[in-house]
């Protein structure tokens, strides 16, 4: 089993380094240990995260793909889907067994023919449009609902932080 | 600074200008002043290449709006790398070189950039979630009138070659008919994103279709460029300018038919080649079997799709499921008791030693066949059961479904080893109660003693094969115990159960898939059930309308402990027969209660 998921995560490490969607790096910590990943998520273009360059940790179960990894930005994040120790929640990494929120569609949960590619576009694109429905940080979908200037400045406060700039 | 730059250029400009005027005081001599002076003439031509850039400018603004970074990024790469080329080109066509030459050159390269800033573009299409017909019309301006002006400069360059010899206007035609290429797989693309913007649900062949693009248009500028290098390697010299190019097409056009030859025959799961060993489902996808099996035991829905293969009815099953249903539809509304003979669903016979063996037959083929699965054979089985007379009329105004049959599965859940199982005709499992009214649920309940004795039958014949099931499901696992594989394997993990542990047919798909298989029972197994379980004493009125499947059924209830994948579909079978027989008793004790009283004493 493991070894069939290792094959996978080489065969996905090969495409991603071969060809590489626009603003995302990831690959296996060690050569060593392919069950661990980091990612380098570029904020997208026009939102306020643009310009950021955030670290995020991707463990990989031993029976993957048949379940999700876990996603877990390593720098500070403030984002009403990420919660404040950095664990994203988003529906693709949710096992379609459990629904913690008890609001996601079924077809938009982890399936194998997912991957690191695509949760990473999803991270993105969560990035880009948070979901305020579903908190995993209310302060933050608070704030985004209802004041997006303070969400703004902490969000580019970030992003220099990220970039190692004085804020 | 582009301000400053073309302010500084435009002040020489009118410096120039002016100084020849006031020198010459007449319109010819000041004219022939500045040509003949070279830096006259140098401040002249870098004004006008200022102009075109501004020209460039403004068409940007109007057809493309501001260009995102990276669209300016990708821009200025490709243009640095285009002018290089430029210049080794100057170096072949030494003899020719005048302002005419150049300006040509810069017509090329201004049209190439609009061309690189259109394809990507379009290429951002797929990832902006919202566009407005600003841009459509936009893009399509664009793309028209590109395309036009490819073609006259072709057609241009074409009839000058023809009429003077080969001379430099045949690297325009080549370059020309090159960017033409580009503006038709643009504009296709253009075309395949706009159309899957306009339906909401993702189009799932559009990849092939760009591929496809991409693969003709690629073998169209590999046969150009090859052309083109051997007819300038003749004439004149080995174009070295368009060896780069050439080598990026080249390599696309052989990414694109590796895509080709891998799109078809890679598991998306495990994303290795499905040489054999591979499976399909009713939707269409196709997958690794052993990958198929480890997900099913997670979900029994389609991993791409999410089909949910153990609810719908086959797609692909046979039209004899779909006549015996008009058949029922039909009988639906006038209740003829003896509608149940065509019924093929109605009853749970034991099927006869022919039929068991055809059935062994088929999986065996299918699992000799591999991908394409012999269907069970079915049609002997349904032979059998009509042939019986335990048939129900009064279900058979039931809607009910088109057996599960799912052909494509069977060698899957069949293994060799395996082989002696022959499936049975499901217990039919009534839907869409709410579809009739409640005199054509009155009509259907028939208040007969024989219907009531028929029912009865029904129920012990369900009873029956679920006690097959349990007594396969023990076979299973003390194969699985004396084969001693254990542990391991996933399936054990999520049971958590050490007793089904996984052989090559783990248990818990074996019982999922039951259903979607069309609940395969070994006829040995129902036999020697039948014998000592035999319900028939057993089974009374009361012990049905209570939860007969839990109190009498102990080998299922232990199951449904061991299988939670497959206990939930099992429950709401059930559940579902449950509350039809609860309905049932309901209507019964209002209306019949001597018939109802009847009955039990002679059940029991």
């Amino acid at each position: 089993m493991a070894g069939s998921a290792l094959r996978r995560l080489m065969a996905e490490y090969k495409q991603l380094t071969l060809d590489p969607p626009e603003g995302i790096v990831a690959g296996p910590i060690s050569e060593d240990n392919f069950f661990e990943w980091e990612a380098l998520i570029a904020g997208p273009e026009g939102t306020c995260f643009e310009g950021g360059v955030f670290p995020a940790r991707l463990v990989f179960p031993t029976d993957y793909p048949l379940s999700p990894p876990k996603m877990k930005f390593t720098c500070d994040m403030f984002h009403p889907n990420i919660f404040a120790d950095g664990r994203v929640c988003i529906s693709i990494l949710h096992a379609p067994g459990d629904d913690p929120m008890g609001y996601e569609l079924s077809a938009e949960r982890w399936s194998p023919v997912q991957s690191v590619e695509k949760i990473l576009l999803s991270v993105v694109s969560m990035l880009a449009e948070p979901n305020d429905e579903s908190g995993a940080n209310v302060d933050a979908a608070i704030m985004w609902r209802e004041q997006r200037d303070e969400f703004n400045a902490i969000a580019r406060r970030l992003v220099r932080k990220t970039l190692g700039l004085p804020p | 600074m582009q301000l400053l730059l073309s302010s500084v250029c435009m002040a020489l400009t009118s410096a120039v200008i002016g100084f020849a005027y006031y020198q010459k005081q007449q319109f010819y001599p000041a004219v022939v002043y500045i040509t003949k002076s070279n830096a006259s003439m140098g401040v002249i031509y870098i004004q006008f290449f200022v102009i075109v850039f501004m020209f460039g400018k403004l068409l940007s603004k109007i057809f493309l709006g501001t260009l995102r970074a990276a669209e300016f990024e990708h821009l200025l790469e490709r243009f640095w790398y285009a002018l290089t080329e430029t210049c080794l080109a100057f170096t072949v066509f030494r003899d020719d070189f005048n302002p005419r030459f150049v300006a040509m050159f810069t017509v090329l390269l201004f049209l190439k950039s609009f061309h690189w800033l259109a394809e990507e573009r379009v290429d951002f299409m797929e990832r902006s979630p919202v566009l407005g017909w600003l841009f459509h019309i936009r893009v399509g301006s664009l793309l028209t009138m590109l395309g036009i002006l490819d073609y006259v400069l072709l057609i241009h360059a074409y009839n000058s070659t023809l009429v003077r010899g080969p001379t430099v206007q045949m690297v325009f035609g080549f370059e020309y008919a090159i960017l033409l290429t580009v503006i038709a797989s643009t504009a296709i693309k253009y075309v395949l994103h706009a159309a899957e913007m306009r339906t909401d649900t993702p189009w799932e062949n559009k990849a092939v279709f760009l591929l496809y693009t991409e693969l003709v248009i690629g073998l169209i500028k590999v046969v150009l460029y090859l052309l083109f290098v051997v007819i300038m390697a003749k004439i004149y010299a080995l174009p070295m300018f368009v060896f780069r190019p050439m080598f990026f097409t080249l390599r696309n056009f052989r990414k694109a038919l590796n895509d080709l030859r891998q799109s078809d025959n890679i598991c998306i799961i495990c994303r290795e080649d499905m040489v054999n060993h591979s499976k399909k489902l009713p939707c269409g996808h196709i997958f690794h079997t052993t990958c198929l099996r480890s997900w099913f035991q997670r979900q029994q829905t389609c991993p791409t799709c999410r089909l949910n293969i153990l609810r719908t009815p086959t797609a692909n099953s046979t039209a004899m499921p779909r006549q015996a249903d008009e058949a029922v539809a039909a009988a639906a509304g006038n209740q003829i008791p003896g509608a149940a003979g065509v019924q093929p669903a109605g009853g749970v016979p034991p099927p006869s030693p022919v039929a068991a063996v055809d059935g062994n037959q088929a999986q065996a083929n299918g699992n000799v066949a591999g991908v394409q699965a012999v269907p069970p054979n079915f049609a002997d089985l349904f032979g059998d059961a009509t042939g019986l007379p335990n048939g129900l009329p009064n279900l058979a105004g039931l809607q009910i479904p088109p057996p599960p049959v799912m052909p494509m599965l069977s060698p899957f859940m069949m293994p060799p080893h395996f082989g002696y199982l022959t499936p049975l005709p499901p217990p039919p499992i009534p839907q869409d109660l709410t579809n009739f009214t409640d005199e054509e649920l009155r009509a259907m309940e028939g208040h007969q003693r024989d219907h009531i004795v028929q029912r009865l039958k029904l129920l012990q014949n369900i009873n029956l094969m679920l006690d097959s099931a349990g007594i396969m499901m023990s076979q299973y696992q003390s194969l699985a115990a004396r084969l001693q594989l254990t542990a391991a394997t996933p399936a054990s993990a999520t049971n958590g159960s050490a007793g089904s542990s996984v052989y090559d047919m783990p248990s818990t798909s074996a019982t999922a898939m039951a259903q979607l298989e069309a609940h395969q029972v070994t006829p040995t197994a129902a036999a020697s059930a039948a014998s000592p379980t035999m319900p028939t004493e057993k089974v009374t009125i009361e012990d049905l309308g209570a939860d007969a499947d839990e109190d009498d059924i102990p080998s299922t209830a232990n199951e449904a402990v061991s299988i939670p994948n497959s206990d939930a579909d099992f429950e709401e079978n059930s559940s579902e027969l449950g509350e039809l027989r609860k309905r049932r008793l309901k209507f019964l004790e209002e209306r019949n209660k001597s018939v109802a009283a009847n009955e039990r004493t002679t059940a029991e």
